[in-house]
């Protein structure tokens, strides 16, 4: 049992992610405002619409803001719970803009005992003059953001786009760090086949690489199942979609030459020095390409990246243990896989 | 184990079997004179994208056949003959240079065929020129070694190609944007990313085959 502690940790790991990332509820959020837009001086009545949110609660009305900056911030006049998720609030948007005139967004703050505070950045836009009158600007200061309340409560952001496949995060990433990993392990093997000629590191190689194919193909359909969801498409030829594909063609090939030869000792030497090549190709196609040009995917294109406002410390909680539980899941299937060709070997020979 | 007086050698050596069995070169050129014609019955006048994307499918073809050419036409026992002369390596750098040089006859030649035939869309011919001689330098690299190890199978062809397509692929991608500046088909006109890449994936690409090569070679 001693030997096996890590295949337990992964089982461990990955049931807990599942649990843990499948059944944790989604922040409170905003969904949609209406109406995203506005002339100042004008009365509006904002109808919002929550996601998990519990507006209704009789002691617990939430209180709304449209916040410009920092210091400038008006407070709703009214505010009325339709039922948990419809809220409607009141303004008035004074006449007068800090700044110069123009359009400005204006992002909308929820807070309230339960669920905590909620953003929607560029909630409203508001077209302006260039009319200043100290009255309507004191409107700004007059009720500030403050005496917010915190979430006591586990859960994840709540993304507008992406909402509940945000879960996906714990197995479509670790997917591709299990598979570079894999990969790399596998190419630890074939450099040390080249030294040592050991047939049983061949053996060792073929059977990572072929642990890192899976990944990749689990983590190329995991993304399309994701994709479908929030970018319309399976398949929208994003640059990362197309370098992963790529990879995986590169390692096909390899399964390929490997089934083109009868020849035990010259197949293990063949790939591994293809093995090898066709690693130290992938790491300008999957680390660098894909920096160079606009990709859908997160940290590229303007888009935040793993960090920004996506990742935050509830979801990493989860999110570094799920990769670390999946890369042991793979060296476990490595392994097996490794038995399987031994038993094989024994069998023929 | 580098020898430079070796690697010339052995380069004099490709360019004679090269001018003796005239018909490995005769059949490359003949693929970019029908392949030219095919390209101009079917499109007549090219717009520049089509041109060259074109130009790059011809190319890649053409190259993967005369880097494998250059490997088939020796038999095995000669290659023994060669391993009991000089290192792996020089014969890596040999062939790799000879077949740089192929490649860039080939697609100057392909260039100059469609030029001919299509029209003319190049607006910057260095950056274009500097296109096709990093393309071939990279191809030769990837090639070469792929065919060092695909010729030891049988269907060395197919496995050229099933081996060596999606290796390509990363060098294409650049090299593709690299000559659409040199066609005027982007608004950016910098080419220092795609350079670097090229110059990067090529130092990797050496440094690769220069460990690999003398342990594959050995079979």
């Amino acid at each position: 049992m001693r030997r096996h502690w890590w295949k337990i940790l992964a089982v461990l790991i990955i049931l807990g992610t599942l649990l843990g990332g499948m059944l944790s509820p989604l922040y409170p959020g905003i969904e949609s405002v209406k109406p995203g837009r506005t002339d100042a001086g004008e009365m509006i009545v904002l109808q919002i619409r929550g996601y998990n949110t519990h507006f209704d609660a009789s002691d617990d009305l939430p209180r709304v803001w449209l916040k410009l900056d920092e210091e400038n911030a008006l407070g709703a006049t009214q505010v009325m719970a339709r039922n948990a998720r419809e809220l409607r609030a009141s303004f008035y948007i004074p006449k007068s803009f800090p700044g110069d005139q123009g359009v400005t967004a204006l992002s909308l703050v929820i807070d309230n005992a339960r669920d905590g505070t909620s953003v929607l950045p560029s909630a409203v836009f508001v077209r302006h003059g260039q009319e200043k009158s100290e009255a309507e600007l004191l409107l700004w200061k007059k009720d500030p953001v403050v005496h917010l309340n915190t979430r006591a409560f586990f859960g994840f952001p709540y993304r507008n786009i992406l909402v509940e496949t945000i879960r996906n995060t714990y197995f479509h990433i670790p997917m591709w760090f299990g598979m570079i990993l894999l990969f790399a392990g596998s190419v630890y093997f074939s450099y040390r086949y080249m030294k040592t000629q050991h047939p049983d590191d061949d053996l060792r190689s073929i059977s990572l690489v072929q642990a890192g194919v899976l990944f990749g193909v689990m983590g190329l359909v995991t993304g399309m199942i994701w994709a479908k969801y929030t970018w319309g498409k399976f398949w929208s030829w994003d640059i990362k979609q197309n370098v992963s594909a790529i990879t995986l063609l590169i390692y096909f090939a390899l399964l390929v030459l490997r089934s083109s030869f009868e020849d035990e000792q010259r197949r293990a030497r063949l790939s591994a020095g293809y093995n090898i090549f066709a690693f130290v190709l992938m790491i300008p196609l999957i680390f660098v390409v894909p920096r160079l040009t606009d990709s859908l995917h997160p940290g590229n294109g303007g888009n935040p990246a793993l960090g920004g406002e996506d990742m935050d410390n509830t979801m990493r909680m989860i999110f570094y243990p799920a990769i670390i539980g999946w890369t042991l899941l793979g060296v476990w299937i490595a392994q097996l896989n490794y038995r399987f060709f031994k038993a094989k070997d024994r069998l023929t020979n | 184990m580098l020898s430079f007086s070796e690697i010339a050698a052995l380069i004099r050596k490709e360019i004679l079997v090269e001018f003796r069995e005239k018909y490995a070169l005769g059949g490359i050129l003949l693929y970019v004179a029908t392949s030219v014609f095919i390209v101009m019955i079917a499109f007549g006048e090219l717009a520049p994208a089509t041109w060259n994307l074109i130009f790059w499918i011809l190319f890649l073809f053409a190259s993967i056949n005369a880097v494998l050419k250059s490997f088939v036409r020796e038999s095995e026992k000669r290659y023994l003959f060669y391993y009991t002369l000089t290192h792996p390596v020089n014969l890596l750098f040999s062939k790799v240079i000879y077949n740089t040089g192929l490649l860039m006859i080939i697609g100057l030649l392909l260039s100059a065929a469609l030029v001919f035939i299509a029209g003319n869309p190049i607006e910057s011919a260095d950056i274009f020129l500097l296109a096709v001689v990093m393309g071939s330098f990279s191809l030769s690299l990837t090639f070469t070694f792929i065919s060092s190890i695909a010729i030891k199978a049988d269907n060395s062809a197919t496995l050229m190609a099933i081996l060596g397509f999606p290796l390509t692929i990363p060098i294409f991608i650049n090299l593709i944007d690299l000559s659409s500046v040199a066609l005027g088909l982007t608004m950016d006109s910098s080419i220092t990313d795609e350079v670097t890449i090229l110059g990067s994936i090529e130092l990797l690409l050496i440094g690769a085959g220069m460990i690999l090569f003398p342990f594959l070679w050995r079979s």
